[in-house]
């Protein structure tokens, strides 16, 4: 009965908007797209989100990791708050920031409860964890409804996840730099999404390096400018003739 | 009335504790080992309320050793210490608190560094280069504000920690007599004779 | 006999009062048998016997108690300084005398700029911890005395003879109140001396000897870098080493620390230090200097205890 009710959440996924990320030798890359549901949606307000990006898809769990969401969005604003809250009671009890593995183990303890006990649904949700700690350095987690997880060098979740994961496993090289993983992500992106242009609301795009000064973490949530940017950069943005005959 | 010492050098620590138990003018026991081994770079020296200290040091003990089979790999030195300072704290403010004093350290296999960490049973911590608990302190902290070297080999932090321990043995009224040594560096844990 | 019993038996509440009313009658040209077991030894310094006013009460030590106990009642109106480090060593170039300068009231720094060494003659220092009137006024009152053995006698009093003036006189008040704990230092006849006197009627001879709260943070620098054969500056820059760690690690100690240097022609003033710029700069460029700050962070700043792998 109730793997049925995971069946049902992982077929939901499939279906949500696609989360890639690839992993490289000095960073995380990570991409998610938004299913824009109406011309008639009001987005002003998430234009210039608080830390970076519009926080639909890509959140920042904890200073070391940043997650990228695919599935029912209620549950995973649920699931965001409990693991920023179990990364603060991590820092409150070891003066650290959660080592990546154990944040996912956390969600996915609270998820495989949802699978096992009576009058409950599970999550609708499946995740990307891309992170950092001292123990394993740059890491990227994959966890699904049922409560599984597990390590990727490279992977996608949401509608055509199997398309992009071919593209990327021919593509993937290890020990490829951020830039070239940067380079792959909008790559894969642009030939998986449906639309045949690109833009910041439709893209929410995130890196997690280490601070060459600091050596510390360091978060980098894409701002909608700045998604346009890069992408302009990798030449996906959309075409200026486009701009033209919108305005015109 | 038991005295527990110390440092840090280029790439180990060294943690020194007497070895007497000692109720009321009676010293009931004089090989005791105050020094706990919590994983393969991490020791830990706990002195104070009799019970408590044992208590406690055992517990905290489990508990790393718990950490360390959920997670695969054991706590690092600062966040062992800062778990224990929060066990502490937590303590402090309970209906029985635990009175002890402890002196952790380890090495740092992330950062390939010593760590030592001076915490008192209010929960107070802090890192430091040496440290001392008992009235042993009084004695050595001001001999190793002068003789203490963060660059010292493990031989020249053996002579230092024997200044600590023939200064102590030469004023204090009461004498600690023997002192357990135990040494934590890249290779591990082990103990040393003075 | 008996009397004598009740002389010194302290814990007679009579003998404490006939004791008080025996001091207070006693004639100041008779020799009092409180001073009759040194006579021997000192000619005629028996007579020396202070009169020394105490109150009119039925017991002294109870009243002074009342009135200068800070523990029990902190806001008593006279507070007696304990805080203090005190240290002298004797070595083959004499004796060096260093102290801090930190006079406290409870938690409150009463004075930084107090004279702990008390010069009683060109060839006699004697330093001050405990109560600072009560070692200021019998340590002034010592000098008097050995002035007037020296006038009496033709020759300068003994390193020996001084502390164990000093000694009887502040055990004859015993249980009275008086706190001292002072070293007396000098060079005599026999070469140079090191005698520890306090209030309790302690008198040592002895080569090392710190006295104070901080004395166990003097002890530390002090008993590792003493022996015999330091040289002179070796010596100075030790008792000023040793004050500077009393004065960091003791909060009752501190401000600046006064060093004496006793040789053969008599005590010299080295100078006075601050230990704040001891902490930061050190002495400055003297012999036996380290040539920068003695704070342990200015010492060992650039180290590190790191040992990365070498690749």
């Amino acid at each position: 009965m109730f793997t049925i009710l995971v069946e049902y959440a992982m077929e939901a996924i499939s279906h949500a908007g696609t989360v890639l990320a690839v992993l490289a030798k000095d960073g995380v890359v990570l991409a998610a797209e938004k299913k824009v549901t109406g011309k008639l949606l009001d987005l002003s307000g998430t234009k210039e989100g608080g830390y970076g990006g519009s926080g639909e898809k890509i959140f920042l769990l904890n200073s070391n990791v940043v997650a990228g969401v695919a599935g029912i969005t209620a549950d995973a604003n649920s699931l965001v708050n409990y693991a920023r809250t179990a990364a603060q009671k991590h820092l409150y009890s070891y003066n650290e920031d959660i080592p990546v593995e154990l944040l996912t183990q956390r969600l996915c303890d609270l998820k495989q409860g949802y699978t096992q006990y009576g009058g409950l649904r599970p999550f609708g949700v499946s995740l990307l964890y891309a992170g950092y700690d001292p123990h394993y350095k740059f890491q990227l987690y994959h966890s699904d409804p049922s409560g599984n997880y597990s390590g990727w060098k490279a992977t996608c979740i949401g509608a055509n996840n199997g398309t992009a994961q071919s593209l990327l496993k021919q593509e993937y090289k290890d020990d490829i730099s951020v830039e070239d993983a940067v380079a792959l992500v909008l790559r894969v992106m642009s030939k998986t999404m449906d639309s045949t242009t690109l833009g910041s609301e439709k893209l929410e795009f995130a890196t997690l390096t280490v601070d060459p000064v600091t050596k510390k973490p360091k978060s980098k949530i894409y701002r909608p400018a700045e998604v346009d940017a890069l992408l302009k950069k990798h030449d996906l943005a959309k075409k200026d003739e486009d701009a033209e005959m919108k305005t015109a | 009335m038991d005295s527990s010492f110390a440092i840090t050098g280029k790439g180990y620590a060294i943690v020194a504790a007497d070895m007497t138990v000692s109720r009321s003018i009676v010293k009931m026991q004089y090989n005791e080992d105050k020094i706990k081994v919590l994983g393969s770079h991490l020791l830990m020296a706990f002195s104070g309320e009799p019970g408590d200290t044992v208590q406690f040091a055992e517990y905290v003990e489990r508990n790393i050793r718990l950490a360390q089979i959920r997670n695969t790999y054991p706590l690092p030195p600062p966040s062992a210490a800062s778990w224990i300072r929060r066990e502490l704290a937590d303590s402090l403010r309970s209906r029985s608190p635990y009175s002890v004093n402890l002196l952790v350290a380890g090495y740092d296999l992330s950062t390939h560094e010593p760590k030592l960490y001076w915490i008192d049973y209010l929960g107070t911590m802090a890192t430091v280069p040496f440290a001392a608990h008992g009235y042993g302190s009084y004695f050595a902290l001001s001999l190793l504000d002068r003789y203490h070297d963060p660059e010292a080999t493990v031989e020249e932090g053996l002579a230092t920690l024997r200044r600590c321990i023939d200064e102590v043995s030469k004023r204090l009224v009461v004498t600690p007599g023997k002192f357990k040594v135990k040494v934590v560096d890249k290779n591990g844990v082990r103990e040393v004779e003075l | 006999m008996n009397s004598l019993v009740q002389r010194f038996d302290t814990n007679n509440a009579l003998s404490e009062i006939k004791r008080t009313s025996a001091i207070i009658e006693e004639d100041g040209d008779n020799v009092s048998d409180l001073m009759w077991g040194s006579y021997g030894g000192f000619g005629n310094l028996a007579t020396g016997i202070p009169k020394f006013n105490i109150p009119a009460v039925p017991d002294p030590s109870a009243f002074l108690r009342l009135h200068t106990d800070d523990h029990t009642d902190p806001s008593c109106r006279i507070k007696i300084q304990h805080g203090t480090t005190t240290l002298a060593f004797r070595f083959k170039g004499g004796v060096i005398v260093a102290v801090d300068s930190r006079a406290t009231a409870g938690s409150y720094i009463a004075s930084g700029t107090v004279k702990k060494v008390i010069e009683i003659n060109p060839y006699l220092l004697g330093t001050m911890a405990g109560g600072a009137a009560d070692c200021q006024y019998w340590e002034t009152y010592l000098g008097i005395q050995c002035r007037l053995h020296e006038l009496r006698n033709k020759e300068r009093i003994s390193v020996a003879a001084a502390s164990k003036y000093l000694s009887n006189l502040v055990y004859s008040y015993k249980g009275m109140g008086l706190s001292m704990g002072t070293m007396i230092c000098g060079w005599d006849k026999t070469g140079p001396q090191v005698y520890y006197v306090d209030s309790d009627g302690t008198r040592l001879k002895g080569d090392l000897f710190s006295v104070g709260s901080g004395s166990t943070f003097a002890y530390g620098v002090l008993d590792q870098g003493h022996h015999w054969d330091l040289s002179d500056e070796d010596a100075q820059e030790l008792g000023r080493r040793s004050i500077y760690a009393a004065g960091h690690r003791d909060a009752f100690s501190g401000n600046t620390i006064n060093l004496y240097h006793v040789k053969e022609d008599g005590w010299k003033f080295i100078g006075n230090y601050d230990v704040s710029k001891m902490h930061y700069e050190g002495p400055g460029d003297i012999p036996g200097a380290p040539g920068h700050g003695y704070g342990y962070s200015i010492r060992t700043a650039g180290k590190s205890s790191a040992d990365p792998p070498t690749s």
